[in-house]
């Protein structure tokens, strides 16, 4: 495996280990999620140099919209816990369903 | 031109403008002098009174009739409505009698309504009655009949509302003005169809275009028109209820002259309904209900003006039996005897409720023979004139009716109904008088009983003449359209002297027994029917409207908009998908950090596996 391949997937896993096992707070998954959306990021731009092929030079780009209205989304998401629980801990989510 | 013709068309000029003087010179604003009900609107009458009778000398001497044409108000291709007014012998003898009695009430109401602050308006509501009234006996096409109409519709309403402070009286306006709009939709009904098929409103061109054609339609039209004006079964609580208007509106309108409009349009149209027996049966029938029913509701009613109310009311529907008899003569005969005793009749109870302070109640009358005896003198004569009593006013109209109706093939239970109530006449005059006049007074000897005034005795002295001589004088001067049966059984001939007498028998032994405590109270059952008028006003005044309001509300607001344009249109979308959103968001309980955990752990399976084996 490349190194380049091999240090992508690395830090991929690593995000998503860190949002399947996010314990205290809810900004640290959502921070988990942009980090695997920087790493997908980061294989698509390297695609053209690695694969010599122009042809999906537009993804980056789009993925990069995507992520940001996700990461919008997300953010909503914070502050309407944080309107509705007081706190983005996870321990008051599922205290009071509502 | 011929001068029968000029002197009708010159005096009803003159009528009109001396009626209408006082009701223009109130528009300025010259304040009007103190007595201008007195020396204006009186005097017009009297003055109008006089002026028609020249026509009338005219028409007993020639027998010619008129029909006046002014101007085409507009045409519409082959239709045209004119301005043009009939002058045959139903017009030419109703004015000059609604005249006298208009004169005779206004010269009464100067009195009644002395200390009214609106007394100016109040004579000039009585003048444009009057003008409406003569507009319509005088019309000689629908169009022209139909302002008449409305315009007699409109003044009763101000009219019986003049207490307006009263909420009765408010209640009863409106009464009035509905059930006079049922009947508006049978003329209006009728005015299309014959505008449709016989292509003209002129009466004559009615009459001579409608040989052959089938006139049921129109006819029940009519009838209808006629039910709703003149108060007859089924369209009749408004005329009892109209009694909350002043003594002078209910002895002009109620008695005299606006309730005889329905029966006047049934002689008009009487050519068309001589060939229909369909409407002459109907008409038959309908007035024999009318008079029975109303005849008893009269019996056990404890307000003097509400009884002589009854009483108009059974004579409106005697009028419309003889209509159905195919008698428009003697209906019109009876109209004008009428107008006298009954106006006399509300002339003579004004008098008596002023006396006793506004007392109204039968129960608490008593002895007035002694203490106003012109008044009682003239309630009695013009209860003997209401029964028919030999040679009277009534006799001429009533017996001539009662005879016809034994001599004619009609329907047997007309016939019964009818003759009961000519008895119940009796007896309800006689409970008037017995109350009234009769015993020992039955309230405080405080009230003001003074019968002294001209202006009250000269309007009933006039009137009483009028009760005694006019039968006498109108069946003298005119022919008979129709010959009438001149030979018949002695009992037939006396019967409705017979059924009279016998209920004026019965009431009198039973008024007698009153004293005698034969039983402490009356049968329940019928008291309480004929007290509550039938219970007619208590049914038909609840349940149809609660009826229609319903089926409104559910047609407009259930089925249309609540319906329609909510949970068919909208809400149809949210109502499907909601369900299934919620179903299936609330398959998964959320439990994410285990859900990536199984993600995470079979993905490091995946790729450790085929390293491991």
């Amino acid at each position: 495996m490349t190194p380049t391949l091999f240090t992508l997937s690395l830090c991929f896993t690593l995000a998503l280990t860190g949002l399947s096992f996010h314990r205290t707070h809810l900004l640290s998954a959502l921070l988990c999620l942009e980090g695997m959306m920087l790493s997908l990021y980061l294989a698509l731009s390297l695609w053209t140099l690695q694969l010599d092929s122009p042809a999906f030079s537009l993804s980056p780009m789009l993925l990069l919209a995507f992520s940001a209205c996700e990461a919008g989304i997300g953010l909503a998401l914070l502050v309407a816990t944080s309107r509705t629980h007081g706190t983005d801990r996870l321990q008051a989510m599922n205290i009071l369903q509502c | 031109m011929h001068p029968a013709s000029l002197v009708t068309l010159a005096t009803l000029l003159l009528i009109f403008l001396i009626l209408s003087t006082p009701i223009i010179s109130t528009l300025y604003t010259n304040p009007l002098p103190n007595t201008w009900p007195t020396t204006h609107a009186k005097t017009s009458v009297k003055m109008a009174f006089f002026v028609s009778l020249m026509p009338l000398f005219v028409f007993m001497n020639e027998g010619s009739e008129v029909i006046i044409y002014t101007w085409s108000w507009t045409n519409m291709l082959t239709f045209s409505i004119n301005i043009s007014f009939k002058f045959d012998i139903y017009s030419i003898i109703f004015t000059p009698v609604a005249l006298y009695v208009t004169w005779s009430i206004l010269e009464f109401a100067s009195w009644y309504m002395h200390t009214d602050p609106n007394i100016n308006r109040f004579f000039k509501y009585l003048l444009m009655f009057l003008i409406a009234m003569i507009i319509l006996v005088t019309a000689n096409n629908m169009f022209q009949l139909f302002i008449g109409w409305e315009g007699v519709g409109i003044m009763s309403f101000l009219l019986i509302g003049w207490w307006y402070g009263r909420t009765d009286a408010n209640t009863a306006a409106l009464q009035a003005v509905l059930y006079n709009r049922i009947g508006d939709i049978g003329l209006i009904l009728a005015m299309a169809w014959i505008a449709m098929e016989l292509n003209s409103w002129e009466m004559h061109q009615m009459f001579a275009t409608s040989k052959n054609t089938n006139l049921t339609l129109p006819l029940m039209a009519l009838i209808l028109a006629a039910a709703g004006k003149s108060a007859q079964f089924g369209l009749h609580p408004w005329l009892p209820s109209a009694m909350e208007g002043p003594t002078p509106v209910s002895a002009l309108l109620h008695s005299s002259t606006m309730v005889v409009a329905g029966i006047f349009l049934m002689i008009r149209m009487s050519p068309l309904m001589e060939s229909n027996p369909t409407a002459l049966t109907l008409c038959l029938c309908l007035g024999a209900v009318t008079t029975l029913f109303t005849a008893v509701c009269a019996l056990t009613q404890n307000d003097i003006k509400k009884i002589i109310a009854f009483s108009t009311s059974s004579q409106l529907g005697l009028m419309m039996v003889t209509i159905g008899l195919n008698q428009p003569q003697l209906a019109f005969l009876h109209i004008c005897t009428h107008a006298f005793f009954k106006a006399m009749l509300f002339l003579c109870s004004g008098s008596i409720i002023h006396s006793l302070n506004d007392e109204q109640d039968i129960r608490k009358m008593g002895g007035m023979h002694h203490l106003a005896p012109l008044t009682s003198s003239s309630l009695t004569l013009g209860s003997l004139a209401l029964t028919g009593t030999p040679f009277l006013a009534g006799f001429f109209s009533k017996d001539a009716i009662i005879e016809a109706l034994n001599n004619s093939y009609l329907n047997a239970w007309a016939l019964t109904l009818t003759l009961l109530a000519t008895s119940l006449t009796a007896a309800y005059s006689l409970r008037i008088v017995f109350y009234v006049s009769m015993g020992h007074p039955r309230f405080s000897p405080l009230p003001p009983i003074n019968e002294n005034s001209p202006s009250l005795i000269n309007p009933i002295k006039r009137l009483a003449w009028g009760s005694i001589i006019a039968g006498l004088l109108i069946t003298s001067n005119i022919s008979p359209l129709k010959t009438p049966v001149m030979t018949m059984p002695a009992l037939s001939k006396m019967a409705a002297m017979a059924v009279t007498l016998m209920g004026l028998l019965m009431a009198l032994e039973l008024a007698l027994t009153a004293s005698k405590q034969v039983s402490p109270t009356p049968l329940r059952t019928p008291h309480l029917f004929s007290n509550m008028l039938g219970f007619y006003p208590a049914i038909m005044h609840r349940l149809p409207p609660a009826l229609t309001l319903t089926m409104g509300q559910v047609t407009a607001t259930q089925s249309l908009d609540m319906i329609w344009l909510e949970k068919i249109g909208p809400k149809t979308i949210q109502n499907i998908n909601q369900p299934l959103a919620s179903m299936t968001s609330n398959a998964q309980k959320g439990l994410i950090k285990t859900y990536l955990t199984s993600l995470l752990l079979s993905l490091t399976l995946i790729i450790i596996s085929p390293l491991m084996f």
